[in-house]
């Protein structure tokens, strides 16, 4: 039983911060825009999130100092995801190529800024965020063992903003409107919606999410950050589109790819799983596998909005 | 409103360029600059031109930087120690990428800034100072971890320029898995980065050294479990921290974690678990409370020995330097060590038999170029899982 509950503990640390990111770029691309920086967002908040952990940390105790950090991962993903919404709202420009720009900057900008500050290149921090068990809850039999210990405070933060987004969404005026400049721009605009006041929300939003998510990766994983969160915004991209842009299915293509990733890292030190006697490069192989699958069963009603990508222009209808 | 953006999109715009770009041009030693080359000049502190401009100690750095924790690192601190302690002008450049070609220009740029002598550290210059040592016959080479040898090996040859130093990782291996056996550990692990050589000397002598002690204690046959596993890169993943979390789960005590950054992620992994970690190429005590000791190269006592020999005159110009236990070039760091009952009389007692080769331990020593994987090393007390 305990390698269960140690399996479920595990998947965690990658499924949510691919399930907070993944979400990020749902709001910007229902909202009509192409949003491929989460890699470079991510190494932003990160880096913003670790920098000011390693400064306070000492002076204010763990939970509120890492709360505290998301918050500023938040604030700085949302002002780099500003360039990004700028450059495609504003100027038109290619949504892809603004992506790219943005993802081939953050690490640099992270590497030179950690070096006028630091010297060095890495950022250390002392992981004293870990939950050994939550209170009360942890001593339930079974369900506590599975969500209640070894935990992080970001676990439930992502189960949180996953219920606000899926509320958002599906049942605010602003979620509608969101929607509607993702399918077709000119018809919201021609009921008296600013298209681009959605947009630069969806973005911003993204932003804000991708940054934490950032953070989110690298704490339970690492005890320094090296400016890099290896590639994890390019999966959050395909969890998005294998969750066929909707927050449920996000949550459980986010959970798949989290535990294929998790069996593929740890079968070795799991009994049941060496006897099956399958290659590690099966699990590995898995998720990719079957997001081909899916888009190549699913393109014909693909759910990808229908607008993304393409620049407003108010003169075409 | 747009004005304000278009403001802030300008202030990013900028900050990127100065990011790209080669910062601070008033330290750059010389006046034509690759592309991409970054001479890191933002640390004033490390480096100091002589009144010329020019910089007689040179070290190019391989694909990590020098604070990698590690290889680069160790190199750069022993060659900057030198020239503080003799006021000697000294300066590090970074290739623009892995290559030949960019660690021949990287060579160049450092000859016309006025190096004298060049360190570079990691095998990956062993091509590059082939063809080096012949284009510049009048700079001295420093060659740490490699000899020099030509792209298709068929031709070794070390002028008189060049002192090629290697490490004997398998000593440091040995040490660490000696000291965790005899530490009273039974399940271990060895986690390395990419299979390149120097990896795998640590994680042969690290098997051989936990079999050692288990000898040595009478252990049963079969009493000491190792699982080895090379991660394919030197990055901290959460695979990486799966991987390890998943052996602490299943029992493992320690886990030698032998590639860069991928310790940082056993040490994660380790934090969790209350588990341990044993630290690679420099002292990591300091990164984790889990690390219970380190394989330690000597990296900057060994540039700094040879440095002293080129200033005194005598430098071995056309020899390759093996530094291993008899001289100093590996060692566990005992002051820091977190060891239960392993004492530093007993780390004496194994490290001398390391100096004086006691039974051979140190000569018969299994190595990279003796077996095509670890789980080939004869062994009895212990049992080697190989985890691909």
């Amino acid at each position: 039983m305990s390698t269960v509950y140690f399996l479920v503990q595990q998947t965690m640390f990658f499924s949510i911060p691919l399930l907070i990111v993944a979400l990020g770029g749902m709001f910007s691309e229902r909202s009509g825009i192409v949003n491929i920086a989460l890699e470079g967002i991510m190494i932003t908040g990160a880096f913003a999130g670790i920098i000011f952990i390693n400064v306070f940390q000492g002076a204010l105790p763990g939970q509120p100092i890492l709360l505290l950090g998301i918050i500023v991962a938040a604030l700085s993903g949302m002002l780099i995801s500003l360039t990004h919404a700028y450059a495609s709202v504003n100027m038109n420009a290619n949504q892809v190529i603004s992506g790219t720009a943005i993802n081939m900057f953050a690490p640099a900008f992270a590497i030179y800024v950690a070096r006028m500050l630091r010297t060095v290149q890495q950022i250390p921090f002392v992981n004293q965020f870990r939950i050994r068990s939550v209170p009360v809850l942890g001593e339930i039999p079974i369900l506590g063992n599975l969500l209640f210990q070894n935990t992080y405070l970001t676990t439930y933060l992502g189960f949180i903003i996953l219920a606000v987004s899926w509320f958002v969404l599906y049942n605010t005026r602003f979620g509608l409107r969101l929607r509607a400049c993702g399918e077709h721009p000119q018809a919201a605009d021609s009921v008296g919606i600013n298209v681009y006041k959605i947009r630069y929300a969806g973005v911003l939003i993204s932003g804000a999410l991708a940054g934490i998510g950032g953070l989110v990766f690298v704490v339970p994983t690492s005890t320094n950050f090296n400016a890099t969160v290896s590639g994890y915004g390019f999966l959050a991209l395909a969890v998005l589109i294998f969750g066929q842009w909707k927050p449920s299915r996000i949550l459980v293509a986010a959970f798949f790819f989290g535990l294929m990733k998790t069996i593929a890292a740890a079968y070795s030190g799991i009994p049941f799983l060496v006897e099956l006697g399958m290659p590690s490069d099966f699990y590995k192989m898995t998720p990719y596998v079957a997001t081909l699958v899916v888009l190549a069963f699913t393109s014909k009603k693909s759910q990808a909005p229908r607008a993304a990508g393409i620049p407003y222009d108010k003169a075409s209808r | 409103m747009k004005k304000s953006i278009a403001l802030l999109l300008i202030l990013m715009m900028t900050l990127s360029l100065a990011a790209c770009g080669s910062p601070a041009p008033a330290e750059e030693p010389a006046p034509e600059e690759p592309a991409g080359e970054e001479p890191a000049a933002e640390e004033p502190a490390t480096e100091e031109p002589a009144e010329d401009g020019t910089f007689e100690l040179a070290l190019i750095t391989d694909i990590g930087t020098i604070d990698d924790k590690s290889f680069n690192q160790g190199s750069w601190e022993g060659m900057r120690d030198y020239a503080v302690d003799n006021d000697v002008s000294h300066k590090y450049y970074q290739p623009s990428e892995k290559s030949t070609d960019a660690y021949l220009s990287a060579i160049e740029l450092a000859v016309r800034g006025g190096a004298k002598v060049i360190v570079t550290p990691g095998f990956l210059f062993e091509e590059p100072i082939f063809i080096a040592q012949d284009e510049y016959p009048d700079t001295n080479f420093i060659l740490i971890d490699g000899v020099p040898h030509s792209a298709d090996y068929s031709e070794f040859r070390t002028e008189d320029n060049v002192v090629g130093v290697l490490y004997a990782e398998d000593q440091a291996g040995f040490l660490a898995g000696y000291a965790a056996v005899m530490d009273g550990n039974r399940d271990l692990g060895f986690m390395g980065g990419m299979a390149v050589p120097a990896v795998v000397r640590f994680g042969y002598g690290f098997v051989q050294g936990a079999e050692y002690a288990a000898e040595e204690l009478g252990l049963e046959p079969g009493s000491i479990s190792l699982n080895y596993h090379y991660t394919g890169g030197f990055d901290a993943t959460p695979e990486v921290q799966t991987l390890a979390a998943s052996w602490f789960q299943s029992g493992v005590e320690v886990i030698f974690a032998a590639g860069g950054a991928v310790g940082n992620s056993v040490m994660a992994a380790a934090e969790q678990a209350d588990a341990k970690v044993i630290g690679v190429d420099i002292d990591q005590s300091a990164e984790s409370e889990t690390v219970i000791t380190s394989a330690m190269k000597g990296l900057g006592a060994s540039v700094y020995s040879v440095l002293e020999d080129y200033y005194a005159g005598s430098f071995p110009g056309g020899e390759t330097l093996v530094m291993d236990a008899s001289n100093d070039g590996v060692a566990l760091p005992m002051e820091t060590s977190r060891f239960e009952s392993f004492s530093q009389a007993d780390y004496d007692a194994i490290f001398s038999k390391l100096v004086n080769d006691t039974d051979g331990i140190a000569s018969g020593m299994v190595v990279d170029t003796d077996v095509e994987s670890a789980g080939d090393i004869e062994t009895s007390a212990v049992t080697v899982t190989l985890v691909n």
